[in-house]
């Protein structure tokens, strides 16, 4: 028993000497760690299955069209992008796993991704420990950015952004009492708790919170209870599928108030087809990171681009927040210059200002050091006479 | 009182489509005495068959129906032959459930490798008009009754089948005494098979006329087996009746606990109900009553 003790402690000490190594090593700087004369290997992680698989493997898929023409266009200063995918089952320790695979195992230059809110925040540490340059793309828990982190950035609207403008476009539509719906999981706290701070703020009492889980079937009670509290205008923290079967279900006993969305519902002709009653979304309004819709014509090329590379995809909103953030990615890759180096990368992402890509609904600015949320447009998407537009 | 008639007769609508499910986990237990942990995955399997058939090959409901019911029963034919039968000739229950488990996982990646990429959540088109209609003094959705009666359809039809046909009384002979049907001369093997095929067309039925309510994706079976599996627990696993009460009991327990309790009960009713039926009456409503394996 004592040799197994004494074996166990001595494996311990070599795990501990192996990762302190690994980690020293690359604090000192790897700084052209994953590049080669002909190639730049960028890592990504985020859930490959699962429920929210959507906004690991989809959002991948939409980074890898990026790379896919930028490659087709010579590459970047002539190097291809290739990119290595890690799954970290949108988990704490899975994106902790990832990111160590990424830096040390797989030695990736930089990575773009994070998925899932929790998962990418437990990762926090070890990517500054790791030094490397990381684009957030689909993660919105404001901590992950706030206080800025050298090392990273973040192309997509946080949790606190969407919050605030989904109570002020209330507001601004006259809303005398508003109410609440929404999910409970850690999606849903990161933008409910920014949400009850700022109506604290605005001196704004909810007339009624009510809960719907992700799965509900049906949404009959929260629709009487909303209806009960006499609310003008409801926030919706809410994915597209309950937050469909709350309109219908609302609509069911003769009740459409104002319906705020968020970028969890910022498919709109998507979320038609699913809430499937003519004009029940007259009242709605959401944000959306993204200015197309996936129908829309100039996304044509994206997606046949897509369509090429993944035949059974059909563009979404979760390509396009990939591809929104992949342009950025590599238009500082370009900024950085020949002699790439991660500081030069880093240099590059906090330099960048007003740029346009094809898909976000806004510039993109990152504003370093001061803050490496370099997406602060929420984009507002609303039916008008049955099309939809965006507004504000 | 109009929140208890919404509350009811929504209830009562959505505890149609648990009761369905719970008829296809009751119709493989009364044969096999194995809960199949893949059964919500059959119901998400053939929504999205049925998705391929009308949708993107743009055929007729009705023959997509069948076609996604058929399909669905080979697909169960197919479970039989993959993970069930070879473990149980080794006469390893645990195993088989732990197949089915695993079996489970295996079809959610399916799908989503096949289906995953076409958007996050999928509708289908509804049989009729999506438009709420006036019934009984309240708005319900048109959808909603078509569930309830062709779950009223489904159910009468298994009653009758078990009661009435040679095929039903075989399974459940093979269920009450496998050992004994063999000796008679009953091709247990077969039985079981056709189980697993009939279990996946009734969870594919449920599926094609759920599906414009409940959206399609990967994830919807988990969910709508563990209501289900709650209702045929509640009904005692092995009754056909307690299936489909015990589908409406789930169904009006959630509306009503989120309707006067508070709006998170809609999600934990379900587990409550499990907890307590298995230990007040570990048999459940209608359950055989006696010592079993499980």
């Amino acid at each position: 028993m004592r040799g197994t003790r004494h074996v166990l402690a001595a494996a311990l000490a070599s795990a501990l000497a192996v990762g302190t190594y690994s980690g020293s090593v690359t604090a000192q700087g790897e700084q052209t760690q994953g590049i080669s004369d002909t190639e730049i290997h960028i890592g990504a992680f985020g859930p490959f299955a699962g429920p929210v698989y959507l906004y690991g493997k989809l959002v991948m898929n939409g980074v890898e069209a990026v790379f896919d023409k930028a490659n087709a266009d010579g590459g970047v200063h002539g190097r291809k992008l290739v990119l290595v995918r890690e799954d970290d089952n949108c988990k704490p320790e899975g994106s902790i796993a990832a990111v160590k695979k990424l830096a040390y195992d797989e030695k990736v230059f930089a990575i773009i991704g994070g998925a899932c809110s929790n998962a990418t925040l437990a990762a926090v540490p070890e990517l500054e420990k790791a030094g490397i340059p990381m684009v957030i793309n689909s993660a919105v828990a404001d901590a992950i950015t706030d206080p800025p982190k050298p090392n990273i950035f973040s192309t997509q609207l946080t949790s606190s952004i969407e919050s605030r403008a989904q109570l002020n476009y209330a507001l601004d539509q006259g809303a005398k009492k508003i109410a609440l719906v929404r999910m409970t999981d850690a999606w849903a706290m990161a933008r409910y708790n920014p949400l009850i701070e700022y109506a604290k703020e605005k001196g704004i009492e909810f007339v009624a919170d009510v809960e719907l889980q992700i799965d509900a079937p049906d949404a009959t009670p929260q629709a009487l209870k909303l209806k009960a509290s006499g609310a003008d205008a409801i926030v919706m923290v809410l994915y597209a599928k309950p937050g469909a079967v709350m309109i219908r279900d609302a609509l069911k006993i003769g009740y459409n108030p104002i319906w705020v969305g968020q970028t969890a519902i910022n498919d709109f002709a998507a979320f038609e087809k699913q809430v499937g009653i003519p004009d029940a979304l007259k009242n709605f309004a959401t944000i959306s990171a993204v200015a197309f819709q996936p129908t829309d014509p100039e996304m044509k090329p994206w997606t046949d681009r897509l369509k090429s590379l993944f035949p059974n995809d059909e563009l979404s909103t979760f390509n396009m927040n990939g591809i929104g953030s992949a342009q950025v990615l590599v238009e500082a890759l370009k900024r950085a210059g020949k002699d790439l180096t991660r500081d030069k990368l880093l240099a590059a992402l906090g330099s960048i200002k007003d740029f346009q890509t094809d898909v976000y609904a806004g510039s993109i600015t990152c504003d370093a050091p001061r803050s490496h949320q370099c997406n602060q447009n929420p984009g507002w998407l609303a039916l008008r006479d049955g099309k939809i537009v965006r507004i504000k | 009182m109009e929140m208890f008639s919404y509350l009811l007769a929504t209830g009562i609508s959505t505890g149609a489509l648990y009761a369905l499910v719970a008829l296809g986990i009751v119709v493989i237990y009364k044969a096999t005495e194995v809960v199949n942990f893949a059964h919500g995955e059959m119901f998400m399997l053939g929504g999205f068959l049925a998705y391929t058939f009308h949708v993107m090959l743009g055929w007729p409901y009705v023959l997509s129906l069948i076609l996604a019911v058929l399909a669905a029963f080979g697909l169960g034919i197919l479970v039989d032959r993959i993970a069930f039968r070879p473990l149980m000739q080794r006469q390893s229950l645990v195993s088989v459930l732990l197949a089915m488990v695993g079996l489970s996982f295996v079809l959610k990646g399916v799908a989503r490798h096949l289906w995953g990429g076409k958007g996050d959540y999928i509708p289908f088109p509804p049989l009729v008009s999506p438009e709420p209609i006036m019934f009984g003094g309240i708005m319900v959705m048109s959808q909603q009754l078509v569930v309830l009666g062709a779950a009223a359809v489904v159910m009468i039809v298994f009653a009758l089948f078990f009661k009435l046909t040679r095929a039903g009384r075989f399974m459940q002979a093979t269920a009450d005494n496998p050992k004994a049907a063999k000796l008679v001369g009953l091709r247990i093997d077969r039985v079981y098979m056709y189980t697993f095929g009939v279990g996946s067309a009734v969870a594919a039925a449920a599926a094609v006329l759920m599906a414009p309510l409940t959206l399609l994706y990967p994830d919807i079976g988990f969910m709508l087996f563990i209501k289900g599996f709650a209702a045929a627990v509640l009904g005692g696993l092995t009754s056909i009746v307690g299936a489909v009460v015990g589908g409406f009991l789930i169904g009006i327990i959630e509306q009503l606990s989120a309707g006067y309790i508070h709006t998170s009960m809609q999600e934990v009713a379900a587990f409550i109900v499990i907890m307590v039926v298995m230990v007040l009456i570990p048999t459940g409503l209608f359950g055989r009553r006696g010592m079993r394996r499980v």
